[in-house]
């Protein structure tokens, strides 16, 4: 369906160029560039990236292994296996202690929300350096745990 | 002159503490196997009831107990919803609770005794010494580091605190419901207040109804053996536990709190310099006693929560943890 879309779309560019309609040709190839990166972006949203660690959420308030190496660029899945409800915090802003949470210079804070029995989050780590982050309702009961980032290879 | 200032603090540390021992003595003896000696059974009962007649707010209960018309909170009354509509929820084990040197003392100078062991202070005999200080409680209690986790925790409560003091009657209300479920599928629901401890009989209980107050810990107002916590609200009050919808135990005593958060690394239940200040937790409690009004004392009274412990012994109180709440707390 999307193929044949996109085939309809270029037939129409052929025949505007053909006519010699430079304003129109012009207008084709900004929209087709613009059409172009919002599907480019929904496919990457439907399609989870591959982890390239996975951490285990437990009822013993845990984050197993409680800490992963990864490169930049590469995703940690955090998957629940605990009955209770968990988040995966990298947001000094919502830490009780400073020391529960830290983010390398440049790093975005990110928060999962509530993840329910048997949900799961991912996120895509960009820069380099080393995050610590935590469970917002189980900080207290020490449910930290570390993501370090190496610079990816070229 | 400076031996005789020895001496005189010598006999203040001395004397004190002789009488707890002997008193401590007869309680512990009261927790062993059936006694033979009529005397020594009786001999106990004396002793608790000596240690229950040191419970610190004796006098302030004996003034406000009686209040037909008791003053209304400073501000005006004070409106409280709490939920957890997802999620499971922590059940308390029983355990040894280590006892914390701000809250117990030392063996020297022991804090915390008076009152109904473990409902209010724990004698110094119930009390593990290595080194000149306390360790653990030698009895279990619902206090400790022990738990399970259960799933499916869902709490319903509405509440009104409206009365200041303890008194006879009271303009605070609670409705609550409370329930899990076990591995197995049953679920289990602790419901609340058919009617509110309107006064205390070891402690106050500010009209059934307290919001945003200290308790517990230093305090004496409930056991020593949780930790001092600033408590946004609390309540006391008759209610009933079932299991599968069925009644197994009714009325009960239950005791619920939202406090800061008063557990540690692993789960532990903190020592007063532990706590987290920002983050918050309901506790439910029905606790093995039950009052006995007329008298103005507990006796231990195991609940039938229905729930079995792997050594085949039913769990004899229900403490459980909420985590997952949403709060909404306003004046009017």
């Amino acid at each position: 369906m999307v193929e044949r879309a996109w085939l309809i779309i270029i037939r129409f560019g052929e025949y505007l160029l053909k006519q010699q309609w430079v304003g129109l040709t012009i207008i084709w190839v900004l929209l087709l560039a613009a059409g172009a990166e919002g599907i480019g972006r929904r496919v990457g949203e439907a399609t989870p990236k591959k982890p390239a660690a996975v951490v285990k959420m437990t009822d013993q308030l845990t984050f197993e292994p409680a800490r992963v190496t990864i490169k930049a660029g590469e995703t940690v899945r955090w998957k629940s296996a605990s009955l209770l409800v968990h988040t995966v915090t990298g947001d000094p802003a919502l830490a009780a202690k400073p020391e529960d949470a830290a983010l390398p210079p440049g790093a975005k804070p990110f928060n999962s929300g509530n993840i329910k029995p048997g949900g799961q989050f991912q996120h895509t780590f960009k820069v380099p350096g080393t995050y610590r982050y935590f469970c917002i309702p189980h900080e207290g009961a020490g449910m930290i745990g570390v993501v370090v980032v190496q610079p990816a290879t070229t | 002159m400076k031996r005789k200032h020895v001496f005189r603090r010598n006999v203040i540390i001395f004397v004190p503490g002789l009488l707890l021992g002997l008193i401590a003595g007869l309680v512990l003896s009261a927790g062993r196997e059936a006694p033979a000696v009529t005397r020594q059974a009786s001999g106990n009962m004396a002793a608790i009831k000596m240690l229950q007649a040191l419970a610190p707010a004796r006098g302030y209960l004996q003034a406000h107990r009686g209040v037909q018309d008791p003053l209304g909170l400073l501000g005006g009354p004070v409106k409280v919803r709490i939920r957890q509509s997802e999620g499971g929820v922590f059940v308390a084990l029983p355990d040894h609770r280590r006892l914390d040197k701000d809250v117990f003392g030392t063996p020297r100078l022991p804090r915390a005794y008076g009152g109904t062991p473990g409902i209010n202070g724990v004698p110094p005999i119930l009390r593990d010494v290595q080194e000149s200080r306390y360790t653990v409680m030698k009895k279990k209690s619902p206090f400790g580091d022990k738990y399970i986790v259960m799933a499916d925790g869902k709490l319903r409560l509405e509440a009104v605190d409206a009365t200041a003091t303890d008194a006879a009657q009271s303009h605070d209300s609670v409705r609550m419901e409370a329930s899990w479920r076990d591995k197995k599928g049953n679920t289990y629901t602790v419901q609340c207040c058919q009617m509110l401890a309107t006064h205390g009989v070891e402690f106050p209980t500010f009209g059934g109804v307290v919001t945003n107050h200290l308790l517990h810990g230093f305090t004496r107002l409930g056991t020593a053996l949780m930790p001092t916590e600033f408590t946004y609200f609390a309540f006391w009050g008759m209610g009933s536990v079932s299991k599968n919808g069925k009644v197994l135990d009714h009325p009960r005593l239950v005791h619920g709190m939202l406090t800061e958060y008063v557990r540690t690394q692993g789960y532990r239940l903190a020592f007063d310099r532990e706590v987290t200040p920002t983050r918050q937790q309901f506790h439910l409690m029905v606790a093995p006693f039950k009052p006995v009004m007329k008298e103005g004392r507990f006796i231990p009274s195991p609940v039938k929560t229905g729930f079995t412990l792997p050594n085949g012994v039913e769990l004899p109180f229900w403490h459980v943890m909420f985590e997952n709440l949403e709060v909404k707390g306003r004046r009017g």
